[in-house]
């Protein structure tokens, strides 16, 4: 206890926000594995503790303190003691009603008199690393608290009220969203704080939005984490450049907006924010540049048409088991084992949110064939005069030429057709028609369809597929 | 009796009238009797001589179903009855509402007894007949159709007396703040409520038979019940006023209008799930007969929050959520049917019957015309390979991925081709189809394409319907004939549906909407 007490006090007279919101950190360092056990006492009242914290932040020199931030100060630190106490029952089970909701509760507590002190303009902007940790710790609780309530009780709630319909909550996290609108009220706090931006609670915007972002992916609420894009573009030139903030907190900010963008399907912004991320991100953090590598391989794929190589996947097992049975298909333009890579993969890829990306590969997939037929179909017979290097490929295809490749393609080792829609010999010539037309449309082939001749009269001159060399 | 004398009656009445039921000149109590006219409104509600008890008609006939052997109630003694029987009268005469009770649908007494007798013997047996597992599934349905075809023949088992009302009130209270009930709980409550919907449904076929009997007209503004001072004399006796935790209606009207709770309903004005039942077969016919969405949709509304007051939530629900969503989406009115949505994933969750594939192919057509895609990946999610082989699901998977390849082809194929109501939805966006297909032919199709190729590939049903389609998209200048065939120019079409798409898909703003 009078460790935890020194430390509060040296932080306070230092005004190191780091060093307090350490002291405030409701778990136990690394070097000292003990620090809530030996908060804890059975022994001691609030009261006493109270008094402890009121007197270690008043009779000390050098600590010179308002009357109002000794007040606002101890109330904080009491009620994190409070919090220590059901945070430890929790961990133990020690007392037969101890919870993880009961220890949301306490930290909330923590939280709220925190807020309330910058509210009441008691507590100066060098402090809010404290709010940093008092959002943080609150969204560690919900989850557990969440995971708690669900092993108690069922998964659909009844509708308590006088409402029409029958059921209430769906969903099974609502300590986590209470935990987002708090939150979001130290967001709230920090991007309205109009105070110079040497002081300003606006150096602790990222911090938070990346806990709300957390947070809101967590709920899969992406449509919040859009309206804090929103508010965040509006405020952008009032804030410090995000490049000012340490790259822990850059890398986060840039992945999310990334994947915010890439489910929005805006992957020109998703691949900008993603390979970014992906740049700053410490080389060793293997776990963050894989979750980056997620988003950014179909995104690739989507915006350039080009596959992850061996090298890049090589250090991540789980991408490669990702990617490349899907990369390999494509380059192949095989598109029976395409459609059985996605179907393997679907679960893993939904749960990514990445199958309504990856499934637009199938595109590349197919042009992959088509390109494949026009290159097998050789070349229009040597004019007069014409050399070997001038002659030209034959660009009138029969429309029957690439139906037979479809249908070719499509077959499934195994012999089963794959349910993507795409039998192998029920494929008519009308659908390969359209397929055609979506490549061209795509611009992914050069071209027209002609029906009178039944041909597809691709254009000359290396362009027919652009991009790829022919 | 003489009209005059009615007219006296009525001179005195409001003395006492004022104090319980205020609106007692509008109210239809005889109901019953209606071919009489409301003349033997007044004959009836005329004062007897008070004390030389002439019983009224309905008064003999409420006791004689007392006594009927059907009527028992096992381990409900017939002296017992008789006592309550007694009671039930003197009060009502003592109170002067012998004749503003309807007898007709005042519950026998044995019910009163059985209401008691679950209050003061709470829990036992009850529970532990509940910890067969199973029966929440099986068994659920069954019962609900026994109970609904042969409801007299059904003897009740010995624990049935302990699912008074009162019992289930002390309960719900403990239900109603959710969070600490355990499934078995739950299912305890579920089956409570089955057991009382049959005692009810029993009570009611007998009343069904009546109405019939007197051949009574529209049931639809019969709103007042006039037994409900009495009524409530029992329930406060039995201590089980309060406010928290479901409703048990007592209402027996056919229809009532919705409207929007502010408080706890009284239980009057609440219909028990045995009359619900026969709403709802009432409200489908009256669709089938009248198609008046506005009266169906606010009938649809008042029942199911019936349903949610008495926290009734069994396969008929789902019954009344899923045909309430079909005829909304019927009529396009998607607010309603994304509500009753809402609420049939939560249903279904629990495993109450009805037909999830169809409603989860709902979803997924859905949100196709939303252009959601954080919601389609979350339909995604949740399906199992199960649900992927069923039907309707499968075939709204192959839309989402038809469309999501831009394969108009396959699109359009499966458009004609669609399960159970889906259509209505294919509907909504097939024509934003139409353009972004007409986009994509009209860039690789040179120099033209016949219009029967159109007519066939984008789905319509004849060649006039693709004509009037092209027409609204002021796409008629591309139609022209050659050798006796319409063709469309589509090497003229420049960037006419390229932009008529772009409009359309962004018209589809209307997710804030659900």
């Amino acid at each position: 206890m009078d460790a935890h007490l020194s430390q509060i006090r040296e932080a306070l007279r230092s005004q190191d926000g780091y060093a307090l919101a350490a002291a405030l950190t409701p778990a136990a360092p690394a070097n000292d594995p003990t620090r809530l056990h030996t908060l804890y006492r059975d022994d001691i009242t609030l009261n006493a503790v109270q008094a402890e914290i009121r007197h270690a932040v008043t009779y000390h020199d050098g600590v010179k303190l308002s009357k109002a931030e000794r007040t606002a100060w101890t109330e904080v630190f009491g009620n994190h003691w409070k919090a220590i106490v059901e945070i430890v029952n929790a961990e133990q089970g020690r007392e037969r009603d101890s919870s993880w909701t009961k220890a949301f509760e306490a930290w909330k507590e923590v939280l709220n008199a925190l807020i309330r002190g910058y509210q009441t303009s008691v507590f100066e902007a060098w402090s809010i690393p404290c709010l940093y940790v008092g959002g943080n710790y609150l969204r560690k609780f919900a989850i557990k608290a969440d995971k708690q309530a669900e092993i108690q009780q069922g998964s659909v709630t009844f509708n308590a009220g006088f409402q029409d319909d029958i059921v209430g909550a769906l969903d099974q996290h609502e300590t986590l969203e209470e935990a987002g609108r708090q939150i979001n009220r130290i967001y709230t706090l920090c991007i309205t704080d109009r105070a110079p931006l040497e002081e300003s609670r606006k150096w602790g915007v990222y911090y938070v939005t990346n806990l709300l972002f957390k947070t809101y992916f967590m709920l899969n609420r992406i449509s919040l984490c859009k309206n804090v894009m929103r508010s965040l573009q509006t405020t952008e030139p009032d804030l410090p450049p995000l490049d000012a903030f340490p790259k822990s907190q850059q890398v986060t900010f840039k992945y999310y907006a990334g994947v915010i963008y890439f489910l929005e399907e805006d992957y020109a912004k998703a691949e900008q924010y993603l390979t970014s991320a992906y740049e700053l991100c410490h080389k060793d953090a293997q776990r963050n540049r894989e979750l980056i590598l997620t988003y950014l391989v179909p995104c690739h794929l989507v915006t350039t048409h080009t596959l992850p190589t061996p090298a890049l996947l090589a250090p991540y097992p789980r991408l490669q088991a990702l990617f490349t049975p899907l990369s390999r298909a494509i380059k192949r333009g095989d598109l029976g084992a395409f459609d059985a890579a996605l179907t393997a993969g679907e679960e893993e890829f939904i749960k990514r949110r990445i199958y309504l990306t990856l499934e637009r590969g199938r595109d590349i997939a197919l042009r992959n064939l088509f390109r494949k037929v026009f290159i097998v179909g050789g070349f229009e017979p040597l004019k007069e005069g014409q050399t070997e290097e001038q002659r030209i490929r034959r660009t009138r295809i029969p429309i029957e030429e690439f139906a037979a490749a479809v249908r070719l393609a499509s077959r499934v080792p195994g012999g089963e057709v794959n349910g993507g829609g795409f039998g192998a010999e029920e494929i008519e010539q009308d659908e390969v028609e359209c397929l055609l037309a979506n490549m061209i449309y795509k611009n992914l082939m050069k071209g027209y369809i002609s029906r009178e001749h039944g041909k597809v009269v691709l254009s000359k001159g290396g362009t027919a597929f652009p991009g790829t060399g022919v | 009796m003489s009209r005059s004398a009615s007219l006296i009656s009525r001179g005195h009445r409001p003395t006492h009238r004022t104090l319980d039921t205020p609106a007692y000149n509008t109210v239809p109590a005889r109901r019953t009797l209606a071919p009489q006219h409301n003349m033997v409104e007044h004959t009836q509600a005329a004062p007897k001589p008070a004390k030389k008890v002439n019983w009224s008609p309905e008064v003999r006939e409420y006791v004689q179903r007392s006594f009927a052997p059907e009527a028992a109630i096992p381990g409900i003694e017939r002296t017992e009855m008789e006592t309550k029987l007694k009671q039930i009268i003197t009060q009502a005469a003592e109170c002067g509402t012998l004749e503003s009770i309807d007898w007709t649908k005042l519950p026998l007494p044995q019910y009163y007894i059985q209401q008691e007798l679950g209050t003061q013997q709470p829990g036992g047996p009850l529970e532990a007949s509940d910890m067969s597992p199973n029966w929440a599934n099986g068994s659920l349905k069954r019962k609900m159709d026994v109970d609904v075809a042969e409801p007299a023949d059904e003897t009740s088992p010995p624990w049935k007396k302990l699912n008074g009302r009162s019992k289930d009130f002390g309960d719900r209270i403990s239900y109603a703040s959710k969070s600490q009930e355990s499934k078995i709980d739950k299912r305890a409550r579920k089956r409570q409520e089955e057991l009382k919907a049959g005692n009810e449904s029993k009570y009611n076929a007998d009343l069904e038979k009546r109405k019939k009997r007197f051949d009574i007209g529209k049931p639809g503004n019969e709103s007042p019940r006039p037994w409900q001072n009495l009524h409530h004399s029992y329930r406060d006796d039995d201590n089980v006023g309060g406010s928290r935790g479901p409703v048990i209606g007592t209402c027996q009207t056919i229809e009532k209008r919705y409207l929007r709770l502010t408080a706890a309903p009284k239980p009057e004005i609440v219909r028990p799930l045995s009359v619900l039942e026969k709403t709802l077969e009432h409200l489908k016919k009256k669709w089938r007969q009248e198609n008046d969405y506005t009266y169906i949709c606010d009938q649809f509304k008042s029942l199911r929050q019936d349903l949610t007051v008495q926290h009734i939530k069994n396969e008929f629900t789902v019954n009344v959520y899923e045909i309430h969503a079909r005829i909304a989406l019927e009529k396009g009115d998607l607010g309603e049917f994304n509500q009753c949505q809402t609420q049939l994933r939560a249903l279904y969750k629990e495993s109450l019957g009805g037909h999830p594939p169809e409603f989860v192919a709902y979803r997924i057509l859905y949100f196709i015309y939303t252009c959601n895609r954080v919601d389609m990946n979350d339909v995604l999610t949740h399906l199992t390979i199960t649900d992927k082989q069923q039907p309707a699901v499968r075939h709204a998977l192959q839309v989402r991925n038809a469309l999501a390849l831009g394969n108009y082809h396959k699109f359009f194929r499966l458009y004609l081709d669609t399960p159970n109501m889906g259509a209505y939805l294919m509907d909504m966006f097939v024509g934003r189809e139409r353009l972004a297909a007409l986009a994509n032919i009209c860039k690789a199709y040179k120099p033209d394409v016949n219009l029967r190729f159109l007519t066939e590939e984008l789905g319509f049903e004849s060649d006039e319907d693709c004509v009037q389609f092209l027409i609204d998209a002021n796409a008629q200048h591309l139609i022209s004939e050659k050798d006796g065939v319409l063709k469309i120019l589509t090497a003229k079409a420049g960037s006419l549906f390229e932009l008529a798409k772009a409009t359309a898909f962004r018209k589809v703003d209307i997710k804030g909407q659900i």
